[in-house]
């Protein structure tokens, strides 16, 4: 009975009232002294409103005075030490749907419309099956799904499949200016999953998650993944990915909070900061991750449910990596010794240096194409799909 | 008399039944995606808590009771010990409660849908109807429990027969002759309610998440095969 009873559902002013502006004024006022202005007005009922919150509202510590104090990433750190202004620090996080193995959103649904696609793992809402009871919304421990309340029916991130299946990238990493974001197979062991997530120290949910993925240059685990029908170029692909360099064998990537249990699948680099001043004098400090100006401990609780050993590895190798790459290019003598005590070896370091700072969009995105010869019957299917409600 | 009796409770039901039936396979079947119970509790959570509430309960075992004391014959409950006195009794205390929870529900419902800006904005014609229809058939059905009280009318014996035979197609509307126009009212309220529902929200009852609790958690799906 509890599944008709939840209490935790948002309600819009928890986001925000969607608003427009009355922009029709400007050209249809008459000549007066004073330019005519725009005033806000709800998107839902009309009438003018007055904002208080909106999209982005907090953005670059804009409303940090809000929601700062709630933040759970201060965890076991004193939260008004970083408000004084030179210990002020800010990064960016883009949050994603997770496409998560243990998708929260797919386990709550009362009428089973969410659903993991078994070929590539992308979390949809089947549109025609969503009732509308919003159970997803509250489920979602990254609050990635919306309800459409002219719809009445929610949604969320599709991870671009129709671009996914034709072996392109999402739009969102596609675009990304930065060029940080890496898209690629992962071959995984979906028997390990609930083990994985039922870990009981949170701390070891990120250990137990990276061992479920498999080591695509495994011949054994090569061979079992043909047997089980997965197709050959999904393999190459596996072995070529960006993210199992990144996440398994660098140890450079981390899930957004693991101990939601979702095992999420869209990882981050713990982003490198200015070391603080007054260590900056010391050799010692080069090499220090506790010396930046970004707490460890918050990153640890943004990514390793606090442990910060993993993460003081990971900034490591990045601050050995541009060690190395300075001494090579400026000092004309590689110091492999900085590579050496973050364990790292040169081989590694070129890899890394390739991946993350040349960053080509073929080495950062390796996508196999579906393989829907095998499946349809391509001839019957030519000139039978289409957009529409009824339609492809 | 007669034939406007025939056509009420013989022609009628059949209409708003065959269009209760045939609505809902048509609309589910062309089109799945408009089939929803429409929420708006994103847009207002505080109205909405106490009137949706006691509204379902009282709706739904409103339905049960009458399923109960309608569709199973007389015969049935005598058997189980339960004469046709302690039957009526039990209908008229319980139909009472479900009754008063459904209408005040629905009057809470409705206040909602007109007090509430993001509410008015976002009704439709289709959602008023909805609940004017169904706050009709309530009332008319919790009247009919007070009448009942004071009035005594033998259900069993006429409506009840009467419905049956409409459900096994064996129809017989001179059971309607002698009801009382507040029951007739009520019958042919349903009725109409009941043709209208596959075209209103209405349909999210046919939606009870039932398989909800025999599948697996986490749904996979594969692509699937057209040939
Ligand atoms: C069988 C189980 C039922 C379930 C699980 C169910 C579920 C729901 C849900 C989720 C809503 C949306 C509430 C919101 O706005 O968030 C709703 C609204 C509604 N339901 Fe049901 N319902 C059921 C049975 C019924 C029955 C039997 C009736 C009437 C005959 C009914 C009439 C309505 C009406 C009129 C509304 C709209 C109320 C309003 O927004 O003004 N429901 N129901
Ligand atoms: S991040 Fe949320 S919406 Fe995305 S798969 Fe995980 S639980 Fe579902």
């Amino acid at each position: 009975m509890k599944i008709f009873h939840n209490p935790d559902l948002p309600a819009i002013d928890e986001y925000y009232e969607p608003w427009t502006y009355n922009y029709e004024k400007l050209i249809s006022t008459p000549q007066k002294k004073h330019q005519p202005s725009t005033r806000p007005k709800s998107l839902i009922t009309g009438q003018p409103i007055r904002l208080k919150w909106g999209p982005n509202w907090e953005d670059d510590l804009a409303g940090v005075s809000t929601t700062g104090s709630g933040d759970v990433n201060f965890k076991n750190l004193d939260y008004q030490i970083y408000l004084q202004f030179k210990k002020v620090f800010m990064f960016y996080l883009p949050r994603l749907c997770e496409h998560c193995l243990n998708p929260a959103c797919v386990a709550s649904c009362p009428s089973g419309a969410l659903y993991k696609r078994d070929e590539d793992g992308i979390v949809l809402v089947d549109q025609e099956r969503c009732r509308g009871w919003r159970y997803c919304v509250s489920g979602c421990p990254y609050k990635k799904v919306y309800f459409n309340w002219q719809t009445g029916r929610s949604e969320k991130c599709l991870f671009c499949y129709p671009r996914v299946e034709a072996g392109l990238t999402s739009l969102c990493a596609e675009t990304c200016v930065g060029k940080i974001r890496y898209v690629g197979v992962i071959l995984y062991d979906a028997d390990k999953i609930a083990t994985a997530a039922s870990m009981k120290e949170e701390h070891k949910l990120y250990p137990a998650q990276t061992e479920l993925f498999l080591d695509p240059n495994d011949p054994e685990v090569v061979a079992e993944a043909i047997s089980q029908g997965v197709p050959q170029s999904y393999v190459e692909a596996a072995q070529a990915s960006p993210v199992y360099k990144l996440a398994a064998e660098w140890g450079l990537a981390f899930p957004l909070h693991p101990e939601f249990r979702t095992l999420p699948m869209v990882w981050y680099v713990p982003p490198l900061s200015p070391l603080v001043q007054f260590l900056e004098e010391s050799e010692e400090a080069v090499h220090n991750p506790e010396a930046m100006r970004i707490p460890l401990t918050y990153l640890a609780n943004l990514l390793t449910a606090g442990d910060e050993e993993p993460i003081r590895l990971a900034l490591r190798r990045l601050m050995a990596l541009r060690s190395y790459m300075r001494s090579k290019r400026l000092e004309g003598e590689a110091d492999s010794g900085v590579l050496e005590k973050a364990g790292m070896t040169e081989e590694m370091a070129e890899g890394m240096y390739r991946l993350l700072a040349i960053a080509k969009y073929g080495d950062r995105f390796v996508i196999p194409t579906v393989k829907k010869e095998k499946e349809f019957d391509l001839y019957q299917e030519q000139g039978a799909a289409g957009f529409g409600p009824h339609g492809a | 008399m007669s034939v406007l009796n025939t056509l009420a409770f013989v022609v009628f039901p059949y209409l708003a039944l065959t269009t209760f039936v045939v609505g809902h396979l048509y609309r589910y079947l062309t089109n799945p995606y408009d089939w929803n119970s429409k929420s708006s509790e994103l847009l207002d959570k505080e109205g909405l808590k106490i009137g949706i509430t006691i509204f379902h309960w009282g709706i739904i075992f409103a339905l049960l009771g009458h399923g109960a004391g309608l569709l199973i014959p007389q015969r049935y409950w005598d058997a189980l010990g339960i004469n046709s006195q302690a039957h009526t009794l039990f209908a008229t205390y319980s139909g009472f409660v479900v009754g008063a929870a459904a209408l005040l529900g629905l009057a809470l419902l409705i206040y909602r849908r007109i007090s509430k800006d993001r509410i008015l904005a976002t009704t439709t014609l289709n959602d008023f109807v909805t609940l004017g229809l169904l706050f009709f058939v309530v009332a008319t059905g919790f009247a009919n429990v007070v009448s009942g009280l004071f009035d005594h009318f033998d259900i069993l014996n006429t409506i009840a027969p009467w419905l049956r035979g409409i459900l096994t197609l064996t129809p017989d509307a001179s059971l309607m002759l002698k009801v009382p126009l507040r029951f007739k009212i009520h019958i042919l309220a349903v009725l109409t309610l009941l043709g209208f529902s596959p075209f209103s929200r209405l349909v999210h009852i046919w939606s009870v998440p039932l398989t909800y609790l025999f599948r697996r958690l986490i749904v996979f799906r594969r692509r699937e095969v057209s040939l």
